[in-house]
């Protein structure tokens, strides 16, 4: 006797192809959730760089003296031309800076943002320096380094005050 | 009799094929999922971070004493390298570490640095350079970089050791004015002062530590002795006899007291370079290895690091007086008596003290580097 019992058809088999396709499809749209590695690499070691060159220029060179960045945002208030300069030498010094001969090739544009205790508490920023204006194409990592001030910034009276140097930093 | 069951129908045929065509597809299809986040250049960045890591913000296993100042044959007892001055000071480099660490001759690349700084059981190939802002050399260990290859750039300090510049052409040669045929010319180091009441809350970025794990070198320089006035004509030669070593220390009955200083013999043909000094007359590039020695115009002493320690057997309490010897001659050899050296009246003890404080001393400073790892 010749029955059908336990047989699969056409029908089922192209039903199960098109459920793996499926599946396969809504499991490829998933992977969007991940971050893609390497540009995450990538900026990992831009913000790298940048703390290490701000936490480096926030160094005094020795017991007797203030660090440059310090010395850079104390003279950033009433001379800001010398304290763009003397950043953006440095700065760029220590981010372009590798062993052997060549150099990176580095773009960075950094403010400064405080607390101002004369406008009731509001935090005040100003552009400290940079070597090329954000155009909005770009990828830029953000790295800051809290820094110790001793003058009237964002205040009537000299004292020590935290500001933040803040450095978007971007490479073409 | 003859029946058709087990036969397989053309609508299975078809059915399962198509099963097995979408089934396949999907197969190749999954390994493509996983290429971003298992590629190669990812794990070698990964290791080459951690590369960086380790080297720039540790200050390595042994720690104290130094893995830098085990000798090659007991490198074996190394763990893990590590530049850092300490665990404290991310970022700042010990020279001595930096110059332990490039030693081609003490280790030996890939296997001594596999292990201790780049680890993982893959073995990879890697290259570790380093460079001085502002200098051309550039200390390296590893193959060269292929095209691609894992990276991390770390910017660095380097601790600048502290040195003593004595020039006397100008006012510390206007007390040597005591005629003598044999003259003292003396340097203390007071450890506790050292250790205990170093600058910036005694930041070891800055101190001046005799003591191990750091246990820096100094250098002493007396420069300008022939512009040190003299009473008799013809000039006396001046010699420098002998280097003498005393300490001190707090009694272990009586901590609050210290001994008397007491001679400790130096070898100045040591092999081992930490329990010996180097001593240049005269600009001379070989060390001199034999006393007396007539000195014309300088003379440097060079205490190499882990000397200090060794010389105050790691004791914190340790007072150290460094005594250099000048006998006055006439061109014949005999003893002739004239001004020169003789710091026995400098208060408060007979001796220039290496301290923080006095401004013939270039206190430690921070240089600035940079330190790459690439991994392939």
């Amino acid at each position: 006797m010749v029955n059908d019992d336990g047989q699969l058809y056409t029908i089922e088999g192209f039903a199960a192809g098109m459920i793996m396709l499926f599946t396969a499809y809504l499991v490829l749209g998933a992977t969007s959730v991940y971050t893609p590695g390497d540009t995450h690499i990538s900026d990992m070691q831009l913000e790298q760089l940048g703390t290490d060159a701000l936490r480096m220029m926030n160094t005094p060179v020795n017991s007797t003296t203030d660090s440059p960045l310090q010395n850079i945002t104390e003279t950033s208030v009433n001379n800001p031309a010398d304290a763009k300069k003397t950043f953006n030498m440095t700065f760029l010094n220590y981010v372009n800076n590798k062993t052997g001969s060549e150099t990176d090739n580095l773009h960075y544009s950094a403010i400064v943002s405080y607390r101002n205790i004369t406008d009731g508490n509001t935090t005040w920023s100003y552009p400290l320096a940079s070597n090329r204006n954000l155009t909005g194409g770009e990828h830029p990592v953000r790295v800051t380094e809290w820094v110790i001030v001793d003058n009237k910034i964002g205040s009537n009276v000299k004292q020590n005050r935290s500001v933040l140097v803040e450095v978007l930093l971007w490479r073409d | 009799m003859t029946d058709d069951a087990g036969n397989l129908s053309i609508d299975f045929l078809a059915g399962f094929t198509i099963f097995m065509i979408a089934f396949i597809y999907v197969a190749t299809m999954i390994p493509g999922l996983f290429i971003n986040l298992q590629s190669k250049s990812i794990d070698y960045d990964a290791v080459a971070y951690r590369t960086g890591v380790i080297l720039v913000e540790d200050p390595g296993m042994p720690y104290n004493p130094s893995w830098a100042t085990l000798t090659d044959y007991n490198k074996g007892d190394i763990l893990r390298f590590g530049l850092a001055l300490s665990k404290n000071t991310p970022n700042i480099l010990s020279p001595i570490k930096i110059d332990r660490f490039f030693c081609s001759t003490a280790f030996v690349y890939p296997d001594d640095y596999q292990s201790r700084a780049v680890f993982g059981d893959y073995p990879y190939q890697f290259n570790v350079s380093f460079q001085r802002m502002g200098d051309n050399i550039t200390k390296s260990v590893g193959d060269p970089r292929p095209d691609g290859y894992g990276y991390s750039r770390r910017i660095v300090k380097i601790k600048e050791e502290s040195n003593a510049t004595m020039g006397f052409s100008g006012s510390l040669n206007q007390g040597y004015t005591q005629n003598a045929t044999t003259q003292l010319f003396s340097v203390y180091f007071n450890y506790t002062q050292l250790t205990g009441e170093g600058p910036d809350n005694n930041n070891p970025a800055y101190q001046i530590n005799p003591l191990s794990p750091l246990s820096e070198g100094v250098v002493i320089n007396l420069t300008d002795l022939d512009k040190i006035p003299k009473n008799t004509t013809p000039l006396p030669i001046a010699n420098l006899s002998s280097i003498s070593f005393y300490r001190s220390r707090s009694l272990s009955a009586q901590s609050a007291q210290h001994s008397g200083f007491s001679f400790f013999p130096v070898n100045l043909t040591d092999t081992d370079p930490t329990r010996t000094y180097k001593l240049y007359i005269d600009g001379n590039s070989t060390p001199t290895t034999t006393l007396p020695m007539e000195v014309k115009n300088n003379v440097s002493l060079i205490l190499p690091p882990g000397f200090l320690n060794f010389a105050g057997s790691g004791d914190a309490s340790t007072w150290l007086n460094i005594t250099m010897q000048f006998d006055l001659t006439d061109g014949l050899g005999n003893h002739k008596s004239d001004y020169f050296l003789n710091s026995t009246q400098v208060p408060p003890y007979g001796a220039f003290e290496y301290n923080y404080t006095s401004s013939n001393i270039t206190q430690p400073h921070l240089s600035d580097g940079v330190l790459e790892v690439a991994v392939w």
